[in-house]
């Protein structure tokens, strides 16, 4: 349980509480209006000037002496922002967390408000140059997307019942990609994305700059060595850089530190080595999120 | 101070409208490990942001390119010059 399963979740997970799906909830935060202006805008996010800085040559700004500590503090500000007069057009109040495929099924079939659409990740074709319509949507995100057609898979059938939305999540697991829930803004849950770094923005800004825009999931991974064979499989999946493998004890290494829980590599292990546990049982990774 | 990687793209030979458009192209973004360009509308020229039609292409992370020049090497317009200097890798390990 992190910080934002506290404030908002209600007693339990924050993306496990069904009222932060709720049209009204959205409707109260005039979240439609902020989508809106949000998803026009959603490419020129990183070269957009906020208070006279973009994001061109981030890490170098974020290095310089005093300086880089003020971007720090004011942009997770602007990340976490709760205030009333967020600016859509610098995605205010937008981050999320790295889920399991289970937990994301969950969502998508108990929790999600309808409608539900799939459409084309934005980072990955404005960072990558491809199309790749994996992206989730939900209640009044979809409505909003739908008005805007460079978004909207071509030739497919892109609005999905529950049972499709949670076979496409499946599909996009057990191809490497990360599924991650998101606030947008927060508190309105609106989107379930599957992510591949380095193109991913939110990703990207924790990954590289320690921003937190995504925090790591509620688990770790679990090595049981007993079981591990040494076939490596799993080293291929991970998009951390958390898993390694040892010639001299024939087996894989995990650094917990860089393991985010997303359990993509449990896909790739015929030997059932790979578990989730939660990250609050393993005393030094508890409340690292 | 710290020599930083400089990326320039020269927009007179990279933009919609040029033999090559930056949306049909996009080879510098596919070459790109670390992925440090970005393709997005232009903030000027915005007449339907709904639908944009100009677009440009833009180094953003230049703190993570590693200087492997094959975005050089890949541009059909020869746009793109690259200076590499430090990394935020080896700013991280100072």
């Amino acid at each position: 349980m992190c910080e934002w399963c506290f404030k908002h979740g209600d007693g339990g997970k924050w993306y496990n509480n069904a009222r932060l799906y709720r049209n009204e909830l959205a409707d109260e935060y005039n979240c439609s209006e902020y989508l809106e202006e949000q998803w026009k805008n959603m490419e020129t996010l990183f070269i957009r000037k906020i208070m006279g800085f973009n994001s061109i040559g981030l890490g170098y700004k974020m290095k310089m002496p005093i300086i880089g500590k003020v971007i720090r503090k004011v942009v997770e500000g602007q990340i976490h922002s709760e205030k009333k007069n967020r600016n859509p057009v610098r995605a205010d109040g937008h981050f999320g967390q790295v889920l399991p495929l289970e937990d994301a099924q969950h969502i998508i079939g108990n929790l999600a408000a309808e409608p539900i659409i799939k459409n084309y990740c934005v980072c990955r074709w404005m960072q990558r140059g491809v199309k790749d319509a994996v992206c989730i949507n939900f209640g009044q995100l979809s409505e909003v997307i739908e008005k805007h057609t460079r978004y909207i898979p071509e030739g497919v059938k892109y609005k999905l019942d529950r049972e499709e939305a949670i076979q496409a999540l499946q599909e996009q697991n057990e191809k490497g990609y990360i599924a991650s829930v998101w606030f947008q803004p927060v508190p309105y849950i609106n989107a379930i994305c599957s992510c591949e770094t380095p193109e991913c923005g939110g990703l990207r800004l924790r990954n590289d700059f320690d921003l937190r825009t995504v925090y790591k999931g509620e688990y770790v991974i679990d090595i049981d060595i007993d079981n591990c064979q040494g076939c490596k499989s799993c080293v291929s999946m991970c998009q951390f850089n958390a898993l390694r493998y040892l010639p001299s004890i024939k087996r894989v290494i995990v650094d917990l530190d860089k393991c985010f829980g997303c359990g993509v590599c449990r896909h790739a292990c015929k030997h059932d080595a790979l578990n989730l546990v939660p990250r609050e049982d393993v005393p030094g990774q508890a409340g690292k999120y | 101070m710290v020599k930083k990687t400089k990326i320039m793209v020269d927009h007179s030979k990279c933009h919609t409208g040029a033999s090559t458009d930056p949306r049909d192209c996009r080879k510098c973004l596919f070459v790109c490990d670390p992925a440090v360009f970005l393709m997005h509308p232009t903030l000027e020229d915005h007449p339907d942001p709904h639908n944009p039609e100009i677009w440009r292409i833009d180094p953003i992370w230049l703190s993570k390119c590693t200087g492997c020049m094959k975005c050089v090497e890949v541009c059909p317009e020869q746009a793109i010059t690259v200076v590499p200097g430090v990394t935020l890798h080896e700013m991280k390990a100072r």
